[in-house]
């Protein structure tokens, strides 16, 4: 089999008849980066204000929050798990900011406090999922209720309004503030995507994410410590709820216990569209800053073309199907292509594209 | 006739009992024995029917089970006699029984062999699939030799002595296929267990020499498979396990300690699928690919295309899933990523398992070249020509034992086939 397939998988030994231009990142996700840049073209074209840096920074700014849990949930399901409760962890965190900066708590102590507050919670799915092993979807549904209820109870239901408070000045600067033209939480989220997507591809612990998603068995058996793996991927999704979380604080001017219903939808959505699965040990930080995006920005075009906030789920919905839908369709092609070269030669290489041609 | 599923099979009178458990573990033991012909009417299931039904049968047969009893509560025996009692519900005219005894106790096995007696009296006629000569002498008219996927004797029983049918099942010359032995062996123990017993194995005992290749031969459900778990740390187990002179934790993954272990079911229990070739490699080499944690990707990349070179593996990148590659290709994967870090020791469990001639070949002489190298290499395998064309020394097990050993000339399939089926080595 040396020409994979249409979307231009990995591809052919040097006598290849037909050759095609290999493509490893863009054949996986191939489909969402074109709809994504017919999306752009086609926004840029048709809508006023679209393709201006104020929109730029708009979208960057109102996304910051879901990239934060997506880029923490895509650890947890690479590892074959799934985070339900990182919204309301993201909301018990940011509760636990507007205390401490309402108490009077120095910048620092109010960001490390909230900091601390999501990786426990991460830490405890992590320890409720590998030590006592009971089934992540139950753990992690379980404590989103709970630290819904927590971020309720801290303050009595209310909203803490940090705006007047000094303390609050620099969280406020580096959620809203420019340096130059570029958004600061821009920098960061740069600065979060490169350190995940390099701690994911270049580190012992990446390789444990991936082998411990994909074949748990065959990861212990070549010494690699399962548990503590898992428990880390649900602790790094807790930290991560709480960058979320002073994002947000630092966003609103205020902690809300509120939830955004349709925010864990989005997130999850955002990372399966960027070509993570499920069925884990597949994915990438990478196709995760795509998903994101690709929802991100068909929400502002959406806005900006008067359609009505009700459609969004929907769209969203629709969206996730299609992504995850065309994808399979594409690795049974694969799968089929690959069992048809095996049963006529010996191995993938076994044949030449002749047998096709 | 051409019979389409199992139900079509049901119906015509075919019922087959199959070492597998096909039980719905949820159900109760009564749902399992009606399973499909539930007593009721119009679509409802009528509880009480059922509930006395499942006592008949239960009582005819002498199991000592509740019919309300959750099947996955019971013992794994009692779950064999509830799939047994299920078959016979039917009135089968025709019986199928596919190594049906190989969970059950001597007890339990002489009664299923007595209920068998009954029903060929009664006018069943009954294929028996087994490697029991026991159970064949015991039970049989006619015995059918299959080899290489076809019949190829059939002789009556019991008039054909023991020998004869076991040199019928083994019947083959062999080649220099194997490859052939080149050095003598170390003299120093390389591999030493002492009293290592799991569930399924009793306390074993067993030396492997620098430089010698040990095969371990047996039944299923004798215990060698469970033999490579134990001293590969794949499953809890007791004992003392010795590796190159260190002592070693068992109970515990033991690729740190200088074992390797290439398990009979790579799929499930050694290969990344979804994951690339590479990564698959080095998931064994982490002490080398990553220093402080960080991995050292041109090492990597360097070392992948190498091992990629010399065990011949066959993909058009490195960056491929290994589950685009031939089950050959595969296990090369898992054999080359240890023995490509010149371990002291290998447990390998049944390695050639449903690959091709040629890979097979490739695997033998590589095991060779590690024995040539000074490992010591347990070979645990179902496949007699390749244990005896390739080992040193035999083992056979038999109910979780080592109950023969067998080593230069002494090493023929007819000894190790008769120590496996009897459990006891041949009188001389």
């Amino acid at each position: 089999m040396t020409v994979l397939d249409q979307a231009g998988a990995p591809v052919a030994p040097a006598a290849a008849p037909r050759r095609r231009v290999p493509l490893p990142h863009l054949g996986e996700r191939g489909g969402v980066v074109a709809a994504f840049v017919v999306l752009v073209v086609l926004a840029s074209l048709t809508l006023d204000g679209f393709a201006t840096w104020a929109n730029v920074v708009n979208v960057v700014g109102a996304n910051s929050v879901a990239l934060a849990l997506a880029v923490g949930s895509t650890f947890v399901i690479i590892a074959g798990g799934i985070d339900l409760s990182v919204v309301s962890m993201t909301a018990a965190s940011g509760m636990v900011v507007g205390l401490l900066f309402a108490a009077g708590a120095p910048t620092a102590l109010s960001v490390l406090g909230g900091l601390a507050a999501g990786l426990l919670l991460g830490v405890v799915n992590g320890v409720l999922v590998s030590w006592v092993r009971i089934s992540f979807l139950v753990v992690t549904l379980g404590m989103a209720s709970i630290a819904a209820s927590i971020a309720l109870l801290v303050a009595d239901g209310s909203t803490i309004n940090v705006f007047d408070l000094p303390a609050f000045g620099a969280l406020n600067t580096f959620a809203t503030g420019t340096l130059g033209p570029v958004p600061i939480v821009l920098l960061f989220d740069v600065a979060l995507v490169l350190v995940a997507a390099g701690v994911l591809g270049y580190t012992r612990f990446g390789r444990a994410v991936f082998a411990v998603g994909s074949n748990p068995e065959a990861a212990r058996l070549n010494g690699i410590d399962v548990r503590t793996t898992t428990l880390a991927v649900y602790a790094i999704a807790g930290l991560a709820a709480g960058v979320a979380g002073l994002v947000s604080v630092g966003r609103l001017t205020g902690a809300s216990p509120q939830i955004d219903p349709s925010l864990l939808n989005g997130v999850l959505a955002a990372v399966l569209i960027g070509g993570t699965s499920f069925s884990g040990g597949k994915g990438s930080i990478g196709g995760t800053v795509l998903g994101v995006l690709f929802l991100g920005v068909v929400q502002n075009a959406m806005t900006l073309a008067d359609i009505s906030s009700f459609w969004r789920q929907a769209v969203n919905g629709v969206l996730l199907i299609l992504a995850v839908g065309l994808g399979l369709v594409r690795t049974r092609a694969q799968r089929r292509e690959r069992a048809a070269a095996r049963a006529v030669g010996s191995g993938p290489t076994g044949t030449s594209g002749a047998s096709r041609a | 006739m051409e019979i389409a599923n199992a139900k079509a099979a049901l119906s015509r009178g075919i019922a087959l009992i199959s070492q597998e458990l096909t039980l719905a573990g949820d159900l109760s033991v009564a749902e399992n024995l009606f399973m499909g012909r539930l007593p009721g009417t119009a679509g409802t299931v009528s509880w009480r029917r059922l509930r006395r039904a499942a006592a008949e049968v239960l009582d005819r047969y002498e199991m000592p089970v509740p019919p309300g009893a959750r099947v996955a509560d019971l013992p794994i025996e009692l779950q064999q006699q509830v799939e047994i009692a299920r078959a016979l519900t039917v009135d089968p005219r025709v019986l199928i029984l596919d190594e049906a005894t190989s969970s059950l106790s001597e007890a339990a096995a002489e009664r299923l062999l007595a209920l068998i007696e009954e029903r060929r009296a009664a006018g069943t006629a009954v294929v028996m699939i087994t490697h029991r000569m026991n159970e064949i002498y015991r039970a049989a008219d006619t015995a059918a030799v299959l080899r290489d996927g076809r019949i190829v004797a059939s002789v009556p029983i019991p008039a054909t002595p023991e020998p004869d049918l076991v040199r019928l099942m083994v019947g083959r010359e062999l080649g220099d296929y194997y490859g052939r032995r080149t050095h003598a062996a170390d003299p120093a123990v390389a591999l030493h267990a002492e009293g290592v017993a799991a569930a399924g194995l009793l306390p074993t005992d067993l030396q492997v020499r620098a430089g010698e290749i040990v095969g371990i031969a047996g039944l299923s459900g004798s215990g060698k498979e469970v033999l490579g778990h134990a001293l590969a740390g794949a499953v809890a187990a007791g004992g003392r396990l010795v590796v190159g002179g260190r002592e070693v934790p068992l109970g515990r993954p033991t690729l740190r300690h200088g074992l390797g272990f290439v398990p009979e079911d790579r799929k499930a229990k050694a290969l990344l699928l979804n994951r690339p070739v590479a990564e698959n490699l080095a998931l064994s080499w982490a002490s080398e690919v990553f220093r402080l944690g960080l991995r050292r990707a041109g090492h990597e990349r360097r070392r992948v295309a190498e091992a990629v070179r010399r065990y011949d593996i066959r993909t058009a990148s490195p960056q491929l899933p290994a589950a685009a590659l031939s089950g050959g290709n595969q296990q090369k994967i898992t054999i080359g990523r240890l023995f490509d870090l010149d371990l002291p020791a290998y447990v390998l469990s049944e390695p050639t398992r449903g690959i091709d001639v040629g890979s097979k070949s490739a695997i033998y002489a590589l095991l060779r070249e590690q024995a040539a190298r000074g490992a010591a290499v347990l070979f645990i395998s179902s496949e007699l020509n390749e244990l005896c064309g390739v080992c040193d020394r035999v083992l056979t097990m038999y109910r979780g034992r080592v109950v023969a050993e067998f080593d230069g000339d002494g090493i023929t399939e007819e000894a190790v086939t008769h120590a496996m089926v009897t459990g006891a080595p041949a009188a001389a």
